[in-house]
């Protein structure tokens, strides 16, 4: 899918970005061009070594490739590609007007051109050259082109005037029909004039069938509507056919209704006919008259339009058009909950079980035939995330030359998708944590060589599908970062308390928190953490969380975790009181029933042991002040992991897992602390879904306070 | 009424104008009137709170719905009564009672929710008492509210026997703005 840039990404981006962006969509879009090209080319070089007459449809079709290609250059502003597909167009043209003959090193022209756009298409991809940069080749190329496609032309004299044909026919022709024409004549092939009446209403059709079976046995050379004598539902058209078979054989062939198939002489074997030597196919000749030529479509034009529509297989599409379809879905899923919500009522009472038994059986089909939707229209918004690093390696490539320090890329798991809208904000972080690892956390050559490492420092980026999510980490074999520094830190700017202890993993995850998370911190002693609070922020938006891993002296790994998508997510509904909240199933880890003598109190905050780990507390209904049951009895825990945060919130009930779309919540209030949107549940109204990432951070900073 | 476009987005900012465009329709209203030279009228929408009427100009209302079923939005300040479910979108519902300082409005058979649309797709709801009409009423007729000690009533008019209290919504509604 290569949605065309929407208009509110472009001003985040430099205008650099802007232009790596464009690159890259153009080479994409281009390449498919190109292979198609060099297989045609391929296949015509075979028909010529075979002997065999060149298919013109073959030649047409490499035309149209260069044609889309020079357009498609002008609109991305790349003019030398566009200029070698100019040229290879002109030879093109030349060859199927017969202007260029196949023998001339027109041939090896093209093979030529196909390669030049090649090399050309390989450095954009690459962004090592700006948008131009004329060569040698380039130039050579285009002079030779112009020398083959510049030969003498063939005169366009009167060479029709011995075919006793009506001229305004023959004036009618395209240059091109005009060159199948004197073809198919040296080719001795028998010529004839079909002339065919048809209903108005359904011409297409009647006429499309006698092409058809034209082509059986011949070639259309050019098939106009005839002026004149036809009554006005009717249609009449001509059409110049060329055969092998003789005329008898073609009219035999042709048996419809209101057809007559007229033999054309030519010169050769006509009895001299009268013609009026200055008419015929003379350029200059007025046009027939206006009614006339009104009538008359431009046949060659017509089909290369419709040809250049079919010449991908690919469509192009906004992707706010893919959001309102998501959102459709969205409210299906909805409507299918409603309606399992009503079957599960129906077959709850005893007199109305059979219908709803029978209404469950009915929306299980439509949840199998929804799911399938929704996994196509999720499908179509699906990227590779290829796309990213290629710009990540080009922002390596930079941050080498800028840092003056040697270090790969490297990269895998490329063909990894995810969500068009996520990989777009997903740019933004990823270069971010790229250029820290670069910045700071690769050493100097001269210290990893007396740290016995290899001189030149590696970045791994890899990805992989993990169930719904995405997982990418970004790995440096760099110094690594100093606990104890981030802890002190820590501890000066007042995150956390002297004598607070902290596992390793909690100081290590300090570094998400705005209060370290400025350059002139830590980035001097543990080289970093340079916004990588706004690091965490951006993922949390997009349902994402990260988390650290970092050994002193050999390195540190940032992984992401991702949805897949965030059009439709799967939530767990808790009840508090009277009130339910839904949380995203994705930052559920587990849920339990607890007895209350199972949870036991530290500082006054509620601990449960789970497995043998501490896990800390909260009341859901405290943290939304909601009236509900005191802890007298058993109560679940829905235990929630943002990253390597985790924490237990006690709720009343849980009712079940469902698909929701999240909706933003419009009013005068903004944005409620904890609360990340709404959602619907079928006719049962709205319910709040939980910000999992603000409440777990909250749940555990109230820590300090108390 | 306007249809309001639901894909704009959404939050909305916290300075007081965030009615603004609705605003300027308004404005734009009286004077495009007085160029024709007839007596320009006003279109109010007047609705029953607290046993008095009040108004708001037409062009600040999207739609006019029965009570909907809430849910209550927690950290909010009182007068957001919670949350509905409106033709796919959720918006904030407000009881109008409350943020002008009076008894808070009883839901029952007459309550309506009154849809309020701004710029940017910026939408609210506000609950009152009942809604009686879209009132026309001359420009000249209508009379700044000075000296009448009130807060968020700008203007005043007759309609009948009774007084019309005609509300800067964007006024009442910037209570929640702290």
């Amino acid at each position: 899918m290569a949605a065309r840039g929407s208009d509110s990404e472009g001003k985040q981006v430099g205008a650099e970005q802007a232009m790596a962006r464009d690159n890259h969509e153009f080479v994409s879009e281009a390449e498919e061009i190109l292979e198609k090209m060099t297989a045609d080319l391929s296949e015509l070089s075979e028909q010529r070594h075979a002997g065999a007459e060149v298919e013109p449809d073959l030649i047409n079709r490499i035309f149209r490739s260069a044609h889309t290609l020079k357009g498609l250059a002008g609109m991305f502003d790349f003019e030398v590609i566009g200029e070698l597909a100019h040229h290879l167009e002109d030879i093109l043209d030349g060859l199927r007007l017969g202007r260029v003959s196949l023998d001339s090193p027109a041939i090896g022209l093209l093979d030529e051109g196909v390669m030049l756009l090649a090399s050309q298409m390989a450095r954009l991809g690459r962004a090592e050259v700006s948008r131009d940069d004329g060569t040698d080749a380039l130039r050579s190329f285009i002079s030779q082109v112009e020398e083959v496609v510049h030969c003498p032309q063939l005169e366009r004299c009167d060479e029709f005037g011995g075919l006793d044909v009506d001229p305004s026919l023959l004036r009618a022709l395209t240059e091109y029909e005009e060159h199948r024409l004197r073809e198919s004549i040296r080719r001795g092939r028998h010529l004839a004039v079909v002339d065919s009446t048809f209903e108005i209403l359904a011409f297409e059709e009647g006429l499309s069938e006698l092409s058809a079976a034209v082509r059986e046995v011949g070639e259309v050379l050019s098939m106009l509507p005839a002026a004149g004598d036809a009554p006005e539902s009717q249609i009449r058209f001509s059409l110049l056919v060329a055969t092998e078979i003789g005329i008898d054989p073609l009219r035999a062939r042709l048996d419809f209704p209101d057809t007559q198939v007229r033999q054309i002489r030519t010169s050769g074997e006509s009895p001299a006919s009268p013609v009026d030597p200055l008419s015929p196919a003379d350029p200059a000749a007025p046009e027939p008259s206006a009614d006339e030529s009104s009538l008359e479509p431009d046949p060659a034009g017509s089909r290369r339009i419709g040809s250049l529509r079919s010449i991908s297989d690919t469509v192009r599409v906004d992707v706010r058009k893919l959001d309102e379809l998501m959102n459709l879905v969205g409210e299906l899923v909805i409507q299918r909950n409603a309606i399992g919500d009503v079957a599960r009522r129906l077959s709850s009472n005893a007199q109305t079980a059979r219908i709803g038994a029978e209404l469950q059986k009915t929306q299980k089909a439509l949840d199998r035939k929804l799911k399938d939707l929704q996994t196509g229209v999720l499908d179509v918004r699906m990227v590779p995330l290829r796309q990213i690093f290629d710009k990540l390696s080009r922002v390596g490539r930079r941050l080498r030359r800028d840092l003056d320090k040697e270090a790969e890329l490297v990269f895998s798991g490329a063909d990894t998708e995810l969500d068009k809208l996520i990989v777009e904000q997903l740019v933004d972080p990823l270069v971010h944590i790229v250029r820290n690892a670069f910045d700071h956390a690769l050493e100097p050559a001269s210290e990893r060589e007396a740290a016995g490492k290899r001189p030149e420092g590696c970045i791994r980026l890899s990805a992989l599908q993990r169930g719904n999510h995405v997982v990418i980490t970004v790995a440096d074999d760099g110094r690594g970062l100093q606990v104890e520094a981030i802890r002190v830190k820590a501890i000066a700017s007042g995150l956390i308390g002297e004598h607070e202890v902290l596992s390793r993993k909690e100081i290590l995850n300090l570094i998400f928190e705005a209060g370290l998370s400025t350059a002139e911190t830590v980035s001097e002693t543990s080289g970093r953490g340079v916004g990588m609070d706004v690091v965490r922020a951006n993922l949390a938006e997009m349902g994402g969380v990260v988390d650290l891993e970092s050994e002193e002296g050999r390195g540190t790994t940032v992984t992401i975790t991702l949805p897949i998508t965030l059009a439709i997510i799967q939530v767990l509904i808790v009840g508090v009181g009277d009130e339910r909240f839904a949380i995203p199933l994705n930052s559920v880890l587990e849920t339990m029933l607890v007895e209350p003598s199972q949870v036991g109190r530290s500082e006054g905050r509620e601990i449960l042991n789970l497995r043998g780990e501490p896990l800390p507390l909260r009341r859901l209904g405290d943290e939304f002040e909601i009236r509900c049951a005191g802890f007298d009895e058993r109560q679940f825990v829905v235990v929630l992991g943002v990253g390597a945060q985790r924490l237990g919130l006690l709720v009343d009930r849980l009712e079940g897992q469902q698909d929701a779309v999240i909706k933003p919540i419009k009013g005068p209030v903004q944005q409620i602390r904890g609360i990340a949107g709404a959602t619907e549940l079928g006719d049962r109204g709205a319910i709040l879904v939980i910000d999992v990432s603000t409440l777990v951070g909250d749940g555990l900073r109230r820590r300090e306070a108390a | 009424m306007n249809e309001v476009d639901s894909n704009e987005a959404t939050s909305i900012p916290s300075d007081a104008d965030w009615l603004g465009v609705a605003r300027s329709a308004a404005d734009s209203f009286g004077s495009l009137g007085a160029g024709e030279g007839v007596d320009p009228l006003r279109e109010l929408l007047v609705f029953g709170l607290d046993e008095s009427s009040y108004a708001i100009p037409v062009e600040w209302v999207r739609e006019i719905v029965g009570m909907k079923e809430l849910t209550s939005l927690p950290r909010s300040p009182d007068w957001l009564l919670g949350i509905a479910a409106l033709r796919g979108e959720v918006i904030e519902i407000a009881d109008l009672g409350l943020c002008l300082g009076l008894a808070s409005v009883q839901p029952n058979r007459q309550s309506r929710i009154i849809v309020l649309h701004g710029d940017a797709g910026r939408v609210a709801g506000i609950l009152v008492d009942s809604v009686s009409e879209v009132f026309r009423v001359p420009e000249k007729e209508v009379q700044l509210a000075q000296g009448l000690d009130v807060t968020y009533v700008v203007e005043i008019c007759r309609r009948g026997d009774e007084f019309v209290s005609i509300l800067d919504i964007e006024r009442v509604l910037g209570v929640g703005d702290a």
